[in-house]
């Protein structure tokens, strides 16, 4: 039974008051002086008594009476369709989640759940259906809903841990998908788990569906102890001779007790170092390795610790490859203004992170070679290369490249169709604003990757800048303007070709036509041109097991590849991605199919189909170290959560009937309310016959 | 009607007899004067004197006078005629027994206006004095609690006397209640000791009038009634008792304190109510029975009623009685 207005049931403390009333007329009696008590003494003692029962029912006639009447007032209602469900007797929609997280590799957890499961299946009826789901990260049903225990044992002995931490909402949200489309009279969810605190992130929605019951089996003992490597960070050195990098892994004690650990680093198959260090109960210390010189190929490396009870997250893989910076190629006339590609060229020198490498060539002077693995083409108000160079260079944008045009005093007009095509506006003529002081860049968009970086507070002024001159631009259907001018006209604008991007930028690159070059935001604004029209992004060392590879975002894995050369996997771009079992999965890095889950633990190998194997480049996948806590959740606050969000849905899913309206339809209020009124209609009669029998 | 007199008033007792009561009794005369011989001897004739030899006083000659009685003595010194004047042989000794015990005091209350049984007995027994001492009776009055407490002789000349002595009883019932309650466990008062006593006082035939509450059994009421009944006196018992002794109308469970003896005892009083006014029942028609089986009048008065309705209401009784017999 459930209440709409609580609140109401405080009206239960006014039962006390009758009986307080009572009690404290009993002690304190009036005193009453009478002549004698002679005629009192003649009265038999038996008929008080009975006097006394009466009214001992009118006592509790009347409490009866404003116990209906708080109850009515606090407006009950029953939830029912929970208790057509589990309540009722009948078939059973059984799903048995079983946890396969790599946690439930400590210790016997894994073979214990496995015969809960067993045990569960075993109760199958002939008239119950049953669904084995097991979930890590995310939940896979092992079997259709079946009767059959055959399947549903065969299930179970396939089943293998994974590398993948624990999330118990999708997999409680499968299994409620499962048992919501039953149309059997019982829904019961056996969840069979170590009952990480980790898996559960108290903000996600954990609603069952009304009439389904939640049956936590935990197969975790005593607290686990156990010792991670949970993260591996390298920091790049130069010396003299050549760079090096630095190792340095993160080590977690996470048992009661402190520990000592012998701490390896692999690099490329070989040990290179060993240390061992102690660590206090539930901390975490850092372990720097030697510098070791950065192999000339993406290598292979591991940081592992000494075995303990749950071995998946004593290793820890990653990956090094030599520095990859992003080339970009500024083509200038040759008859250019004097350092008319300096600032540009200086403002991509600044920094490594990422490292921008810089070629200037005149339209005439570019080479095939040059354009070799190159993410950004610049036209710094030259006109495009013509013939095969051209052509190349608009199949690099196609693939992936990016190109910034800047027209400065071109002609565009005259430029071949086929470049005047690829641009994102009709770039028009020159404004002169050297009579108004110049523009200024009135509006830019903050929410587009190229200007993201200024949109918090004091992250960059453009409006200090000014702008004398600039060309007019015209945009065409599907481009976008990303910055503007004070006049409204557009000053950066872009559209995407292929998989590559172009930006025109509607003044220079140097001191002659804007100050912007000498303002601080020239430089962030350079580099983020060089980044996002570059398609750079920053080269994973290692992923999450679980995580999802998506190779056109990682040009780092796939440029070496699918470029020039003899390992290239050619025009296609087809690629293949190995997993540790050696399972392998066929990628395209240009097409469709460019994701990959990465659901192994270990190094994977991505390489082209003609590239021999083990030439590949080597992908670190890592269990999830939040997976390494074994702190434990109780699972009754799991199954209060469940609970608690079946009341939420109910208010929201229009499909069933909120608590307002149940209460309203059965109108239990009313029903208590009549019986009250009966019950102080009877207690009148009573009362009104004793008054008249006693007086 | 308030029974009630001032007590300002400047002759003391005076304030015990309420005029618009008498006046009321007075419209009785017929049917008092046939009740009882001596009692309400010709109310409604004008009172007379007998020929006795108790000389009572000397009046003026009136054409008509029995020449026979003119004082010749006074009319030699005078010069005037006088006729003696003697109290007649039918008067006889009218006497009012009082109890004046601690029970008699219940009842008084400022809020309703009611008065004490021992208020409105002795307001009962002034008007019964004074149509008596009217009747030219010898009035007298006694007292009792558990023995005699003030005696008053019948005489002609004691009307002042029992009303200034019912005055006293009734001033010392008023402070005594004050600080009632606060001694210890008593046994309660009989009436037989007193009555008994009073036995061996009165020597002439008289009408004895016992006011009380009757807190006893019938039969030991009777037993010491009868004390009084061996010189052939007429007795007349007049049981007084308060309203909420009859009805028992108390509301709040209450620890009860018997005036007389100081005994408690808790009472839930709606548990009890209707079994009290049985036995309070039972005691009254067994008083009636037992008083009457023996020749002696018995009225019973609820204190809340009128005093001139509860005497109109024993005279028609008497009246009844005497046709009767």
């Amino acid at each position: 039974m459930n209440f709409l207005s609580p609140a109401f049931l405080a009206g239960l403390g006014a039962l006390a008051i009758p009986v307080i009333i009572h009690l404290i007329n009993r002690e304190k009696r009036v005193v009453v002086q009478f002549p004698s008590l002679m005629f009192l003494h003649k009265i038999p003692y038996r008929s008080i008594r009975r006097q006394k029962i009466r009214h001992l029912l009118l006592l509790l006639l009347r409490c009866l009476a404003l116990l209906l009447f708080v109850a009515a007032f606090a407006r009950p209602w029953f939830e029912r369709s929970k208790h057509t469900g589990a309540g009722s007797s009948g078939a059973r929609e059984v799903v048995i989640l079983v946890d396969r997280s790599y946690s439930m590799g400590y210790g016997d957890r894994w073979s214990k759940a496995l015969a809960k499961a067993r045990e569960v299946v075993g109760a199958i009826s002939a008239n119950d259906r049953a669904t084995i789901v097991f979930f890590a990260n995310e939940p896979a049903a092992a079997t259709e809903p079946t009767a059959d225990r055959t399947r549903l044992e065969n299930a179970l002995k396939t089943a293998t841990l994974s590398s993948e931490a624990t999330r118990y909402a999708p997999a409680i949200k499968l299994a409620s998908d499962i048992v919501g489309g039953s149309n059997l009279p019982r829904k019961d969810i056996v969840l069979i788990s170590d009952f990480q605190k980790a898996g559960w992130a108290k903000r996600e929605e954990l609603a069952l569906p009304p009439g389904v019951e939640l049956h936590p089996m935990d197969v975790s003992a005593k607290p686990g102890a156990d010792a991670a490597v949970i993260g591996v960070v390298t920091d790049r050195t130069r010396d003299t001779s050549r760079e090096r990098i630095i190792v340095t892994a993160r080590v977690a004690n996470l048992g009661a007790g402190p520990r000592t650990i012998d701490a390896v680093l692999d690099l490329g198959g070989r040990s290179l170092e060993s240390r061992r260090i102690t660590l206090a109960a539930n901390s975490a210390e850092r372990v720097r390795f030697t510098p070791v010189a950065i192999p000339a190929t993406a290598t292979r490396g591991v940081v592992r610790i000494t075995k303990d009870s749950l071995a998946a997250d004593d290793q820890f893989f990653f990956t090094v490859a030599p520095d990859e910076a992003v080339s970009v190629l500024v083509i200038e006339p040759s008859s250019a203004r004097a350092n008319q590609s300096l600032y540009l060229r200086t403002a991509l020198s600044i920094g490594d992170k990422p490292r921008f490498k810089v070629d200037v060539r005149t339209p005439e002077s570019v080479a095939a070679v040059d354009l070799d693995r190159r993410a950004l083409i610049i036209f710094n108000e030259a006109s495009p290369p013509g013939g095969a160079i051209g052509a190349r260079i608009r199949e690099m944008i196609a693939t992936g490249s990016g190109l910034v045009v800047v027209p400065g005093e071109q002609d565009v007009g005259r430029w071949p169709v086929e470049w005047r095509s690829l641009l994102p506006a009709t770039v028009g003529p020159v404004v002169d604003r050297t009579r108004d002081a110049g523009a200024t860049i009135g509006a830019v968009d903050y929410a587009n990757p190229v200007f993201e970086i200024f949109s918090a507070p004091r992250s960059g002024d453009f409006s200090s800048a000014r702008v004398f001159r600039y060309r007019r631009l015209k945009v065409s259907g599907d481009s976008g303007i990303i910055a503007k001018f004070d006049d409204g006209s557009p000053a950066m604008v872009q559209r995407s070709v292929g998989s590559g991007r172009v930006v025109v930028w509607a003044t220079s690159m140097d001191a002659s036509w804007t100050d912007l070059p000498v303002q601080t935001v020239f430089v962030p604004l350079v580099h983020q041109i060089g980044r996002r029209v570059g398609r750079y992004a920053d080269a994973r060392q290692w992923y999450n097991a679980g995580n999802v590879l998506d190779l056109t975002r990682h040009a780092e894995l796939t440029s070496p590849l699918i470029g020039a050369g003899p390992k290239a996997a050619g025009d296609s771009g087809r690629l293949i991605l190995e997993s540790p079992s050696g399972e392998k999965t066929r990628l395209s890095a240009l097409g469709t199919n460019h994701l990959a889950t990465l659901r192994e633990r270990g190094l994977y190998e991505l390489r082209g189909e003609n590239t021999p194997i083990g030439a590949g480049r080597p992908i670190a996948v890592n269990v999830d170290p939040a997976e390494a806590d074994l702190t434990h959740l109780d699972p009754q606050e799991l199954v209060a959560a469940a609970s608690a969000g079946t009341a939420t849905r109910q208010t929201i899913d229009a499909t069933m009937v909120p608590p307002e309206q149940q209460e309203g339809r059965q109108t239990v209020w009313w029903y208590l309310l009549l019986g009250a009124l009966f019950l102080m209609a009877i207690e009148t009669v009573m009362s009104n016959r004793l008054s008249r029998a006693t007086s | 009607m308030s029974t009630r007199l001032d007590d300002a008033t400047a002759v003391p007792g005076a304030n015990l007899i309420d005029p618009t009561v008498l006046a009321r009794i007075g419209n009785l005369e017929l049917l008092a004067r046939t009740v009882v011989d001596g009692f309400i001897n010709g109310l409604h004739r004008a009172p007379h004197l007998g020929s006795s030899t108790d000389f009572a006083e000397h009046r003026q000659y009136m054409p008509g006078d029995d020449i026979r009685r003119i004082d010749w003595r006074l009319y030699a010194r005078t010069d005037k005629y006088f006729v003696k004047q003697y109290e007649a042989d039918t008067n006889t000794n009218f006497s009012v027994v009082l109890d004046v015990s601690k029970s008699m005091r219940y009842g008084a209350s400022a809020d309703t206006g009611r008065v004490s049984k021992l208020e409105y007995g002795a307001y009962l027994a002034a008007c019964l004095t004074y149509f008596s001492s009217v009747q030219r009776d010898r009035v007298g009055l006694v007292t009792v609690e558990r023995e005699v407490v003030d005696y008053v002789p019948s005489s002609a000349k004691h009307l002042r006397v029992v009303l200034q002595a019912l005055d006293r009883a009734l001033r010392e019932g008023r402070e005594a209640s004050a600080t009632d309650g606060k001694k210890g466990v008593a046994a309660a008062p009989t009436l037989a000791p007193p009555l008994r006593k009073l036995s061996e006082i009165y020597r002439r035939r008289s009408m004895i009038v016992l006011i009380s509450d009757l807190y006893e059994e019938p039969d030991a009421i009777v037993d010491a009634v009868n004390n009084l009944r061996g010189r052939g006196n007429d007795i007349m018992v007049f049981h007084l008792l308060d309203p909420t002794e009859l009805e028992f109308p108390f509301a709040d469970s209450s620890n009860f304190i018997d005036l007389e003896t100081g005994e408690k005892m808790p009472v839930i009083p709606e548990y009890l109510r209707t079994q009290y006014r049985e036995v309070v029942r039972e005691h009254v028609a067994s008083l009636g029975k037992v008083l009457r089986d023996q020749r002696i009048d018995y009225a019973l008065f609820d204190t809340s009623r009128p005093l001139d309705g509860a005497l109109f209401a024993y005279l028609a009784t008497r009246e009844r009685l005497r046709q009767v017999r």
